[in-house]
């Protein structure tokens, strides 16, 4: 056997090399697959319940985590989902400690929202949009944790699927998707404007539905916004953000204030089907100033 | 041999009818959904305060919104969405229909609510019921968003 090899070089090269390269894509994936430890999070820091409420709107949690029955006001998960390529039953985050989120740390919650690790380091599938979430600042997330704690507890249990295989691929996938930091202000525009692009970027998740996405389902960067195919509708299409006041969608940044307080209530049709219907209502639980900041940050993209 | 020629015939000319009936009645039901439309702007108008309030508008408007509500309802025949580009109608409609005809019937309803409002205070609310309970909430459920 050993003489055998010695005899042929290019064999004893290619072995290497494949050993090596199995031995980057195991490190690169326990590395991927590590969850931040709690002494990531800010030290001592106190959560902000009121503050969670309006990232748990801005995120819209309840329109794929609302549960059924008597628990149809609360995110206990149950409501099978169709997304690209199937469906998935998002699952209870209310604090019930053994159906729910109840037993988590607020490290676990960080983990979840901004590297898209569960609990045991298993990776989530993206239609739960941590690609977003991962440009929140931290103690936002830990408000939401802390706001979703405070929620009564619904024992639904929801059941996960298996999903080995794949989630080995989709470690690497998120490898290219998450954002290579956090937010950062852009110098020269408003603290409204900033607040606006945030809550955008972050929280609301537009992106996901309102940016193209490229042959491997990743957000085509260079098309920000301007529109993407519709999530569960194939005769249906998701529209551009940009030049909304030069189109004639709106007529200015209160108009659009107006239309995502009010929707359809106040005759603004566009904002009901699809599943903005549900985005609008989320969002107008927000408080004003917030809604008028991504009004002033959306008409200010041409 | 005449006789299934004739037959050929009298089949090719109800499938060609039945497909145009179709293709009347989502243009049909697309010209009363617009006269709704029409309808309710200048009462939203009203609301935002960008017209003055006037009740003879606001019963003459509510009065054809209900109408034109009730004679779309009518123009749903099963399948007509099926091959039209335009239709913006879910399948659901059809596997729903009892609800979706309820819908309708509340917008309706909402509608006619709206025609005995003669004072500024009671305009905003009766609006906002009729656009988020009637229009918002059946669109929700059984319409599609565009398509670029």
């Amino acid at each position: 056997m050993h003489r055998h090899m010695t005899k042929h070089p290019v064999l004893w090269s290619v072995a290497a090399a494949f050993l090596l390269g199995a031995l980057l894509v195991a490190g690169l994936y326990t590395k991927l697959s590590t969850p931040l430890p709690e002494s990531a999070l800010p030290a001592g820091y106190r959560p902000d319940i009121e503050n969670g409420r309006t990232m748990y709107h801005a995120g819209g949690c309840i329109s794929c985590h609302r549960g059924r029955g008597a628990a149809v006001e609360w995110p206990a998960g149950g409501r099978p989902l169709m997304i690209p390529g199937g469906t998935l039953v998002p699952p209870n985050i209310t604090p019930d400690p053994e159906t729910g989120i109840g037993k988590w740390r607020p490290v676990d919650f960080v983990n979840a929202m901004k590297r898209g690790l569960g609990p045991g380091g298993i990776h989530y599938i993206p239609a739960f949009p941590y690609t977003s979430y991962a440009w929140m600042r931290t103690e936002d997330v830990l408000d939401l944790f802390a706001y979703l704690q405070s929620l009564p507890a619904v024992r639904n249990p929801v059941e996960r699927k298996p999903f080995r295989l794949g989630r080995f691929a989709l470690a690497f996938w998120k490898w290219l998707a998450l954002p290579p930091s956090g937010f950062r202000p852009v110098p020269g525009k408003s603290a409204t404007w900033n607040r606006g692009a945030y809550l955008v970027l972050g929280p609301g998740h537009c992106a996901e539905c309102h940016t193209p996405r490229n042959s491997i389902m990743l957000l085509d960067r260079s098309r920000w916004l301007t529109g993407g195919r519709h999530p569960a509708e194939p005769k249906a299409s998701v529209p551009s953000l940009r030049g909304l006041v030069r189109r004639g969608r709106y007529k200015d940044a209160e108009d659009l204030y107006n239309a995502l307080k009010y929707g359809e209530a106040m005759g603004y049709e566009d904002l009901s089907a699809g599943g903005m219907g549900e985005v609008q209502e989320n969002l107008s639980r927000l408080p004003n100033a917030d809604l008028k900041a991504i009004a002033e940050y959306l008409v200010s993209l041409e | 041999m005449k006789k299934k020629i004739l037959a050929a015939g009298i089949a090719a000319g109800i499938a060609a009818f039945s497909t145009a009936a179709m293709a009347d009645a989502v243009t049909d039901r697309q010209a009363a959904m617009k006269e709704a439309k029409q309808n309710f702007k200048p009462l939203v108008g009203m609301v935002k305060g960008k017209v003055p309030f006037d009740a003879a508008t606001v019963k003459k408007n509510a009065m054809a919104i209900a109408a034109a509500l009730e004679k779309a309802k009518k123009l749903f025949p099963e399948g007509s969405e099926k091959g039209e580009k335009d239709s913006r109608a879910k399948p659901e409609i059809w596997m729903m229909k009892a609800e979706f005809d309820a819908a309708f019937d509340k917008a309706v309803k909402l509608a006619k609510a709206l025609e005995g409002v003669n004072d500024a205070n009671a305009l905003k609310g009766a609006v906002m019921a009729l656009g988020g309970d009637g229009c918002k909430a059946c669109h929700k459920q059984f319409r599609l968003p565009k398509k670029k």
